[in-house]
């Protein structure tokens, strides 16, 4: 997976927010914004390829939780960023 | 943890934290579809309903509904009524009291409303903005029945007593 390009993270009244650069309008309407770990996730994989698994170890680097459920959230994650449309 | 992040959570946040925001992007060149609060706008916008599309402030003119910051981080979204050199005047469309500001201080421009969650928005480019404008500022005389009559309110102390 990769992120598409121009989607940044801003971080707009403590929210993580991302922005598409690339598009004319930004929407605030509906705006996907992200928790606080995704959004670490989000920053670690910029501009590189990446698996559930490297999201795992991002996780279990940062977060004190066992493998599993890291592995879990991982690919939640994933999902979550596939259906928002913002990586491929 | 990551949590379900594909639930719709509306969210609001501080004008005065979150419209700079708002203008940086505008000022970066991009449009900005910004969900409407407050009433002063009225009555062709309605609070919690509507939504602006704000562009660049190029070619302000009378007339135009405006995003401007009359104080330090005190934003408005209101029609300009009348320019002298380089001092606005801004009024609300729902409101009987006048704003100012210097024309500097115009940071976005409405350049369509998206209405009663339409998808199509109303450009003030089109008929109906023009037509409205026309008819309602023309009616300012009478701004404060027609108001009344629209959203009739009564102070506390007039209403039925027990």
């Amino acid at each position: 997976m990769k992120q598409k390009k121009g989607f940044r993270l801003r971080n707009i009244c403590g929210e993580h927010v991302i922005v598409a650069e690339g598009i004319e309008n930004i929407d605030f309407s509906k705006i996907i914004s992200m928790n606080e770990s995704s959004a670490y996730l989000w920053e670690k994989v910029e501009g590189r390829d990446f698996e559930a698994e490297d999201l795992c170890k991002l996780l279990l680097a940062e977060y004190e939780v066992d493998e599993l459920t890291a592995l879990i959230d991982a690919k939640a994650v994933i999902k979550q960023w596939t259906e928002a449309g913002i990586i491929e | 943890m990551p949590e379900n992040n594909s639930t719709v959570i509306i969210k609001q946040l501080p004008n005065d934290e979150f419209l700079p925001h708002v203008v940086a992007l505008v000022e970066e060149g991009h449009t900005v579809t910004l969900p409407l609060r407050g009433r002063s706008m009225r009555p062709f916008l309605e609070d919690g309903r509507d939504k602006a599309l704000l562009a660049a402030p190029t070619d302000i003119n009378v007339g135009d509904a405006v995003l401007a910051e009359i104080q330090p981080g005190h934003y408005v979204l209101h029609r300009i009524i009348e320019i002298i050199e380089k001092q606005v005047t801004l009024r609300g469309d729902g409101n009987l009291g006048n704003e100012y500001c210097r024309i500097e201080d115009i940071r976005a421009k409405a350049i369509a409303f998206y209405r009663k969650g339409r998808t199509k928005a109303d450009s003030v480019t089109g008929l109906k903005w023009r037509l409205y404008s026309a008819i309602w500022t023309r009616l300012y005389p009478i701004r404060r029945y027609l108001l009344f009559a629209l959203y009739p309110h009564f102070p506390r102390r007039w209403k039925m007593r027990k």
